[in-house]
């Protein structure tokens, strides 16, 4: 028990968290309670959450991707473009998740092979995809879609919950399994640790890397697909910021930004975490800035909060032998890829 | 090493989260200007550890005496009246303006004031479709909404009015129409057209010449609609001398508006007007001219805030604008969303109400739009040096 406490440590902290959260929320809010504002909490945030899932992959592996946002308005300004020109939507979509895996090829093959920092090829395409977004529906909104593509984005499929939410779960879960409990899993945790390790020890950390920042990308823009269903509309500038608050959430949720440490459960409570926090605020008229910086506040209470659990513990039993999520120490001199 | 270590990670995280915070910027005057004191609902149950975190930005809602009506109480005594006041964005002159106005007719009427919500960024639509969606769960009795955006909000207003709210857009419609019960529109949006045209004609004289327009965000559907309106007049021989070179969005954002403005002139040498019918581009090109020392050669006209543009067009650099009171608009929206949500009145082509001291209004089919009820406040006023101070 007491190891099961010292190793969950952050989940706890989380839970307590969170508990607090819905506490706040039950007090403060009639409304809170109740199967519509749950599925609308998740609803009006999803797309974030969606890339949050696989931002976990990314940062577990010692990388970071700061394009998920414009990723996003590229896929969906693909779509929009195409149905413009009367390309049937279907077929639109399909192109849109392929210009979004491109976009991901694009980034891990210059993180691969040309072993640029993944924070700089990135950060360009952060830049470079929004402005392609920009270029393919210039200044206006894109709408008019036909009817069953807005209502897979905002109508119920299975009971109570769209589409969105389903894609959420299936992604949370996958994560969960591939993370946790499979060979490649591990593997994403050894390159985060150490690149140079895993290189010797025969991984092919050149095509994981590749993998995961396509499938990062693929997911972004599948999530843009889902904001434009939503919304009716594309936007060039739509998702405009939603990197920050993506990695924000997977830091919260315990994972340690250089890498190699970090689990799919934190990373969950710190999604609910964040949307009951909004969704209570919200429902309680708080503004958006109150409710960032609260965020803000529960993000580095949090880490600090840790750091005082474990120097305790240290001062009581000596050096800890196991590492906590979040706390996450790379060795030094660190070799690893990356930010 | 640890501690330096974690010192970096907290490091790390504070920027990313302080740069999380850049979005949602202005977001504090709207804290300012809510009238925190009607979030009381507090009262009713536990006032003190759930009152806590809320406090630190809302000091008063904790000093709210318990009497104090709870509008977003859903189970509260019934004949109380709660409502939300959406503007595009918070942080914008005009839109504080039709804040008061709506406090002035909720205190008249006897009702708690609207909540003044609204996203930070006049561009961030899926901002408003949360505060909808969140003031359905509120189960408040009146929605009243300027449209940042095109049809984006369009679900989330529908299941609003399905949950029997009443949905009043003001400002800025609806473009489809659905969902809404009505629009108080400021001015007719074709008369819109004829009256940039005529300051236009009025700055430039008869030789006229190359003019550009510069707009909120791309799918404002009101200041769409007022632009589809000037092109239509442009038609006219009388204007024939106008010629529209550039149309170019500032998202109703101070920094945007002025670089684009300064682009227009980049890209336009012999451009003689920038058009701004938003109160924030029209004040950012204006002084976007002044400190280019353009204001001989680069006229601005739009629609303007007379306090925001006294001293641009004391010095000439934007000789006459146009505009309506926005305190009247908030005014009348909220008696138009009272009425409605008390069934004192039906949205229905010909139906009559009064709006307190501005009198009678008829509501009629909104000639703009494809589908939609409207009733039209007026007038316009247009300023120049001599009625601006």
């Amino acid at each position: 028990m007491a190891e099961w406490a010292r190793r969950y440590t952050w989940e706890l902290l989380l839970a307590v968290i969170l508990l607090g959260t819905v506490a706040f929320n039950i007090s403060e809010s009639s409304g809170y309670l109740g199967i519509d504002n749950f599925v609308n909490l998740f609803q009006l945030h999803i797309e974030k959450v969606i890339v949050v899932v696989t931002m976990t992959f990314i940062i577990v592996s010692g990388e970071i991707d700061l394009s998920v946002a414009s990723v996003m308005a590229w896929s969906a300004s693909v779509l929009a473009s195409l149905h413009e020109h009367d390309v049937p939507l279907v077929l639109a979509i399909v192109a849109a998740l392929l210009a979004a895996a491109g976009a991901g090829l694009i980034h891990g093959w210059c993180v691969a092979r040309l072993g640029l920092p993944s924070l700089v090829v990135t950060l360009a395409g952060l830049i470079g995809w929004r402005g392609a977004a920009r270029v393919l529906v210039e200044d206006r909104s894109v709408g008019d879609y036909p009817g069953w593509f807005d209502r897979l984005g905002q109508d119920d499929l299975v009971g109570p919950l769209p589409l969105a939410l389903l894609v959420f779960f299936a992604l949370v879960v996958a994560g969960w399994v591939i993370l946790h409990r499979s060979a490649a899993g591990r593997v994403l945790y050894v390159i985060g640790d150490n690149a140079e390790v895993a290189r010797y020890s025969g991984v092919n950390v050149g095509r994981t890397r590749l993998v995961l920042f396509t499938v990062s990308s693929t997911v972004a823009g599948a999530a843009g697909i889902l904001f434009a269903a939503r919304l009716g509309t594309v936007r060039g500038d739509m998702a405009n910021g939603f990197e920050l608050e993506v990695i924000t959430i997977v830091l919260l949720g315990g994972v340690s930004i250089f890498g190699g440490s970090g689990r799919m459960s934190g990373v969950l409570l710190a999604v609910l975490i964040v949307l009951n926090l909004r969704n209570g605020f919200g429902l309680a008229n708080v503004g958006g800035n109150t409710q960032t910086g609260v965020i803000g506040a529960i993000l580095i209470g949090s880490v600090l909060a840790q750091n005082l659990i474990q120097w305790f513990g240290e001062r009581r039993r000596g050096p800890v032998t196991h590492v906590p999520a979040g706390m996450y120490v790379p060795p030094e001199p660190s070799t690893a890829g990356g930010p | 090493m640890k501690l330096t270590r974690t010192t970096a990670a907290v490091v790390a995280a504070l920027a990313l989260v302080a740069a999380g915070c850049g979005d949602d910027d202005e977001e504090g005057s709207s804290d300012t200007t809510a009238p925190s004191a009607s979030e009381a609902p507090a009262a009713t149950d536990a006032p003190d550890a759930t009152d806590a975190p809320p406090a630190t930005d809302a000091p008063d809602a904790t000093d709210a005496p318990p009497a104090t009506d709870a509008p977003d109480s859903t189970d509260g005594p019934a004949g109380e009246f709660s409502s939300i006041l959406l503007p595009k964005c918070t942080g914008i002159a005009v839109f504080d303006q039709a804040n008061e106005g709506a406090i002035e007719a909720a205190g008249e009427l006897g009702v708690a004031e609207a909540e003044f919500v609204g996203p930070a960024s006049c561009t961030d639509s899926t901002g408003q479709v949360e505060f909808v969606t969140n003031a359905v769960t509120q189960g408040v009795n009146a929605i009243m909404v300027s449209n940042n955006a095109g049809d984006q909000i369009e679900p989330a207003v529908e299941a609003a009015a399905e949950a029997g709210i009443a949905v009043v857009s003001w400002d800025s419609p609806i473009p489809s129409g659905a969902g809404e019960s009505l629009f108080v529109a400021q001015v007719d949006f074709d008369e819109t057209g004829t009256v940039m045209a005529d300051m236009a004609v009025s700055i430039l004289g008869e030789a006229g010449g190359e003019f550009a327009i510069l707009s909120a965000s791309p799918d404002a559907a009101n200041q769409n609609a007022w632009i589809a309106s000037l092109e239509e007049v442009l038609a006219e021989p009388e204007y024939e001398s106008l010629q529209l070179v550039d149309t170019v969005y500032g998202n109703d954002d101070a920094d945007e508006s002025y670089n684009q403005a300064l682009a227009l002139i980049d890209a336009h040498p012999d451009l003689k007007l920038i058009m701004a019918p938003t109160t924030v581009g029209i004040a950012a090109a204006a002084k976007a001219m002044q400190d280019e020392g353009l204001c001989e050669t680069v006229k601005v006209s739009g629609l303007g805030l007379p306090d925001e543009m006294r001293s641009y067009t004391e010095n000439g650099c934007a000789p006459q604008f146009a505009l309506w009171s926005f305190v009247d608009l908030g005014y009348v929206t909220f008696y138009a969303a009272h009425g409605l949500a008390t069934g004192e009145f039906v949205a229905e082509e010909g139906a009559t109400f009064t709006a307190g001291r501005m009198g009678d209004y008829t509501i009629e089919t909104d000639p703009t739009r494809d589908a939609g009820l409207r009733i039209v406040m007026g007038p316009f006023t247009v300023y120049d040096e001599t009625n601006v101070g």
